[in-house]
């Protein structure tokens, strides 16, 4: 492991990820946490661990991304997430194609070009439709552990459907279900539909490209992968840590500027 | 630094001259003929800091923010200054407006409206005269002042004048030494400035080098509101080019050449720049964009639309879709009609000038 170069801060809406890059621009030490409210305090709190893991004890600059961006205190430069989520991606997965991030409160599906720049994007940061927190309020709802949202939705004997993909909507849908005694398992098969269809209508508005990638943190979510491969007939290439990618790529850009430490 | 009067100064003007105030809402009516009869138009593009409770009570929730924002406005006394509030029929929300005044609001002033045919055939030139004629009737009623058609010509000549002025700034963007939002507010004074006031003010526009910073933008879209919008582009390292804002270069008359008043205004209406509220093919309008965004260098569009404008979201998809065929970029962005701009919309149009960077 070298030592780290550059820092890359996501201060995301649900989760604050932070990367450390060496000079060959590998990942060679990561955090990731809730997002805390106070975002400066959080984030150079992460950034001070990971110089002291990584950075031989000297300054290693930083460049923050998300939405809480600005606020992260001695960052070089603050970048947007598609920038980033593009770069980080096409490094770790090294080809360029469509990329879906289905993050805590917002999705983006990315046209990564070639050398990782993004060339197309669209982005629902609206609401919480078709984002992981449409999952996370439902599990709540449910009493479903998040790690267990897929294998249960997977292993599911039939599917309820819900027909909205609003989250405060489909609440008073998962009610009536589960007042007229439908199964937990088939609540949550439909539920994962609902939030992939909103998803590959908003791939379908870009314009389907491969190869199809996924990062985010519901890349962890078996059912939501599966769906999303049925739906768009592609298989979805992973890197092999998908919730940090917007981190890594703004670690690398910070790398790429050459204004080394 | 140009010095603009303000919206109030011009009003106070208008009534030293013994002239009326005519409120209008967006986009295409017949300055002259509302000059001719002697109101001043002050146009009505929002505004977007106001309360909107009292519009929110009178129109559904998918309704755009300029019907919405103007109705508030006029409900709290914002339009007290006008004696004719004019609305054309650009489109549902706009027609909807119209009968919401006539029929429920009940404004002390007249509502006047006028209907723009969609298609421009000598059935729909035949139509809008028709329409101007009834339109000058009722101006001429509520003021009491008929004009010669020698005055409606003098009116109109001068429009096409100052028309003609709009579109030297627009044409030569890059030669005005103005940054983006004193550029923007310049051709924006057109909306509430006398015709011969604008010509002035347009001619002493500072030339030279025009500003030449960063990534260049065009703007689509009906109005840049809050102007804010400009100060945040340029701090992301993006200027802006040219624009085809319903508020400026969609309203480009060309001059025309009817001896018949009528006829001529009704000509240049119909005769403007491609616009989705006239019904101009999309196909035309996407060439038109690219070649537009061709001859100023701009590496992006920007379609900055108030939310829930049906005309201009109907025509997006294929805007996009034309647009990327001839590998332009473009973004989308809706926003509501209030004073700040939604972190994720900045956010958004900061992404586009990173990748167009
Ligand atoms: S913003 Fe669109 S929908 Fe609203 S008044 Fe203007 S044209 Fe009509």
């Amino acid at each position: 492991m070298g030592e780290a170069k550059w820092i890359g801060i996501d201060a995301g809406s649900t989760t604050c990820k932070a990367v450390a890059v060496d000079a060959a621009g590998d990942l060679i030490a990561s955090r990731i946490e809730p997002a805390h409210p106070v975002i400066e305090d959080q984030a150079a709190r992460l950034v001070d661990e990971l110089r002291a893991e990584a950075g031989a004890g000297g300054e290693v600059p930083v460049v923050a991304t998300g939405y809480g961006r600005k606020l992260v205190r001695g960052a070089t430069r603050n970048i947007t997430e598609i920038t980033c989520h593009a770069r980080g991606v096409f490094r770790a997965l090294k080809q360029p194609g469509m990329l879906v991030d289905i993050g805590g409160q917002d999705t983006k599906v990315i046209v990564i070009g070639p050398g990782g720049r993004a060339v197309d994007f669209m982005m629902n940061d609206k609401c919480a439709a078709g984002t992981g927190r449409f999952l996370e309020h439902s599990a709540a709802r449910l009493s479903v552990a998040i790690e267990d949202l897929g294998p249960r939705a997977l292993g599911a004997v039939g599917e309820e459907s819900i027909s909205s993909t609003c989250t405060v909507f489909a609440e008073s849908e998962i009610i009536s279900l589960v007042a007229r005694g439908a199964k937990v398992d088939a609540i949550l098969l439909g539920l994962h539909r609902s939030l992939i269809s909103r998803v590959v209508a908003m791939i379908h508005s870009v314009g389907l490209r491969s190869p199809l990638m996924l990062s985010g943190g519901v890349a962890r979510n078996l059912a939501a992968r599966a769906m999303l491969e049925q739906a768009t007939g592609q298989k979805l290439h992973l890197p092999e840590h998908p919730q940090l990618m917007g981190a890594y790529g703004a670690a690398l850009v910070g790398l790429e500027s050459g204004a080394d430490r | 630094m140009l010095t603009i009067p303000t919206r109030a100064e011009v009003v106070r003007q208008v009534r030293e001259r013994g002239e009326r105030v005519a409120a209008v809402l967006p986009i295409h009516y017949p300055r002259a003929l509302l000059r001719a009869h002697g109101f001043q138009p002050m146009e009505v593009w929002g505004p977007p800091s106001v309360s909107v409770v009292e519009g929110n009570a009178h129109f559904q929730a998918y309704t755009c923010g300029i019907v919405r924002n103007a109705t508030s406005f006029l409900l709290q006394g914002g339009l007290d200054a006008a004696d004719v509030i004019v609305i054309p029929h650009t489109c549902d929300a706009l027609q909807g407006m119209a009968s919401v005044l006539k029929d429920f609001i009940e404004p002390r002033q007249p509502v006047a409206t006028i209907y723009l045919p969609r298609a421009a055939r000598s059935a729909d030139r035949g139509f809008l005269q028709a329409e101007l004629h009834r339109l000058a009737q009722q101006l001429a009623e509520i003021s009491g002042r008929s004009p010669s058609g020698g005055e409606l010509m003098a009116a109109i000549e001068r429009e096409e004048e100052a028309d003609r002025e709009l579109g030297a700034l627009a044409e030569h963007r890059s030669e005005i030494d103005l940054g983006d939002r004193d550029y923007f507010t310049l051709l924006r004074a057109r909306e509430f400035l006398p015709a011969e006031s604008f010509i002035e003010l347009a001619r002493s526009a500072p030339r030279g080098r025009g500003p030449d910073r960063g990534v260049p933008l065009m703007i689509s879209g009906i109005v840049p509101e809050p102007m804010d919008l400009f100060d945040h582009i340029n701090e992301m390292g993006a200027h802006v080019v040219a624009d085809d804002l319903a508020c400026c270069s969609r309203r480009l008359y060309r001059p025309g050449s009817a001896s018949d008043p009528f006829e001529r205004m009704a000509d240049a209406l119909l005769g403007g720049p491609l616009d989705p509220t006239r019904g101009s093919p999309i196909l035309e309008r996407a060439r038109a964009v690219a070649s537009r965004m061709a001859q100023c260098g701009a590496k992006g569009l920007l379609v900055y639309d108030v939310k829930f404008c049906e005309p201009e979201l109907f025509d997006v998809p294929l805007l996009r879709k034309h647009l990327t065929e001839a590998g332009l970029s473009m973004l989308h962005v809706e926003f509501d009609m209030t004073g700040s701009i939604a972190q994720q919309t900045l956010t958004r149009i900061e992404a586009f000038v990173e990748m167009l960077q």
